[in-house]
């Protein structure tokens, strides 16, 4: 993580390991992701941008998924978009897009295709619904491991809480919850920062 | 031919206006989206509907992809890519737009603060979506030791996660988490 402290100190943690990024590996990644990403693209994401490739830092993904999800548009579509951008410009965009969204795409047509016939199987019903509960728990896991590596302060502490129990346990309206969310969560920092 | 041109055209204005209000994502609009889909346009019925989700999660990728299934259902091949370009294509502009004007602020001394302030909100987040997800999923007891065994490996392990995907499916053909 000493690579993850001089990042940061630049200021630009998300745009460190990024710029260098050739097209093929941004298209390689991003298949990956796209292919692997099942019941939720987010654990698969960290995984290959921050574990294997090093392309950011665990603050550097935190940071920049809180930009995506402030922005409206699917997550991780937002950040295919944000990192194709600093890797290659407009074209990284595209390249990591089509990696992260359309292949899956036409996969997911051709299970459309042959769904009727493995729908009625009960244990592929049961296969399923025990990888969606293991998948609920991935999405669990990498928030926790986000959570340990980013050591936030006490007042991310209580603001990460805040968004989690308003969005997640009482289900209020991420439309209205999240800009006062943001708000706050900037005001504090700002307020506290040196 | 036209009919077929006039569904493409209201399916892709349909789904690029929903694009923008999308903040938090798909799953954040599905209401909406169920709302527009069954409610107003009568393009299927809301067990289809259901149906279309239930398949989106057993595909990998995004969850935009109930999104092209959608544009499947309503207009074939041609539906589906028009769907899944329309709800894309608004935001991810927009977040193209964001992320230029984001690296003006370069010189900003305040940026870092910004950055700094969303990331803890971003893990609350990524936090809440696991848990409205385990909700659905786990209605039985061992659904949950499933969906706490899968955190675990993957907040403490580096165990690659499509072996613990694998090993929970494999536990399921039992019959014990539906």
């Amino acid at each position: 993580m000493s690579n993850g402290a001089t990042a940061h100190a630049s200021g630009l943690p998300e745009a460190e390991g990024l710029a260098h990024v050739s097209r093929g590996a941004l298209f390689a990644a991003s298949l990956k992701i796209g292919l692997l990403g099942f019941g939720g693209v987010m654990p698969w994401a960290r995984r290959v941008f921050v574990d294997e490739r090093r392309w950011l830092t665990d603050r550097g993904f935190a940071e920049l998924i809180g930009m995506c999800q402030v922005l409206p548009g699917p997550n991780v579509v937002n950040l295919a978009v944000i990192i194709g951008s600093r890797a290659q410009g407009p074209m990284g965009s595209l390249i990591a897009l089509t990696g992260i969204l359309f292949v899956p795409v036409v996969i997911v047509l051709v299970l459309a295709t042959f769904y009727a016939s493995v729908a009625t199987s009960p244990w592929a019903r049961n296969a399923i619904a025990a990888a969606s509960a293991a998948g609920a728990g991935l999405i669990l896991g990498t928030a926790t491991r986000l959570l340990i590596q980013t050591r936030p302060p006490v007042r991310g502490l209580v603001m990460g809480a805040a968004a989690f129990v308003t969005i997640g346990v009482l289900q209020w309206p991420l439309l209205w919850v999240l800009p006062a969310l943001v708000a706050a969560a900037i005001a504090w920092e700002w307020h506290a920062a040196p | 031919m036209n009919e077929t041109l006039h569904v493409l055209a209201e399916l892709g204005w349909r789904c690029a206006a929903l694009s923008l209000v999308a903040i938090g994502g798909i799953n954040a609009i599905l209401p909406e989206v169920h709302r527009v889909v069954v409610d107003v346009e009568h393009w299927m019925s809301s067990a289809d509907f259901a149906e279309l989700f239930a398949l989106a999660q057993l595909a990998p990728g995004p969850n935009a992809m109930v999104i092209a299934l959608i544009g499947w259902k309503v207009a074939g091949v041609a539906g589906a890519f028009v769907a899944t370009i329309a709800i894309c294509g608004p935001s991810s502009l927009l977040c193209y737009g964001a992320l230029h004007w984001w690296d003006r602020l370069r010189e900003w001394p305040r940026r870092a603060v910004v950055a700094r302030a969303l990331a803890p909100v971003a893990i609350g987040l990524i936090l809440a979506s696991g848990y409205t997800l385990a909700r659905g999923a786990d209605r039985t007891v061992v659904a949950g030791a499933l969906t706490l065994a899968a955190a675990a490996a993957l907040a403490f392990t580096r165990i690659n996660p499509v072996w613990v995907l694998a090993a929970a499916a494999l536990i399921g053909t039992a019959g014990w988490a539906g």
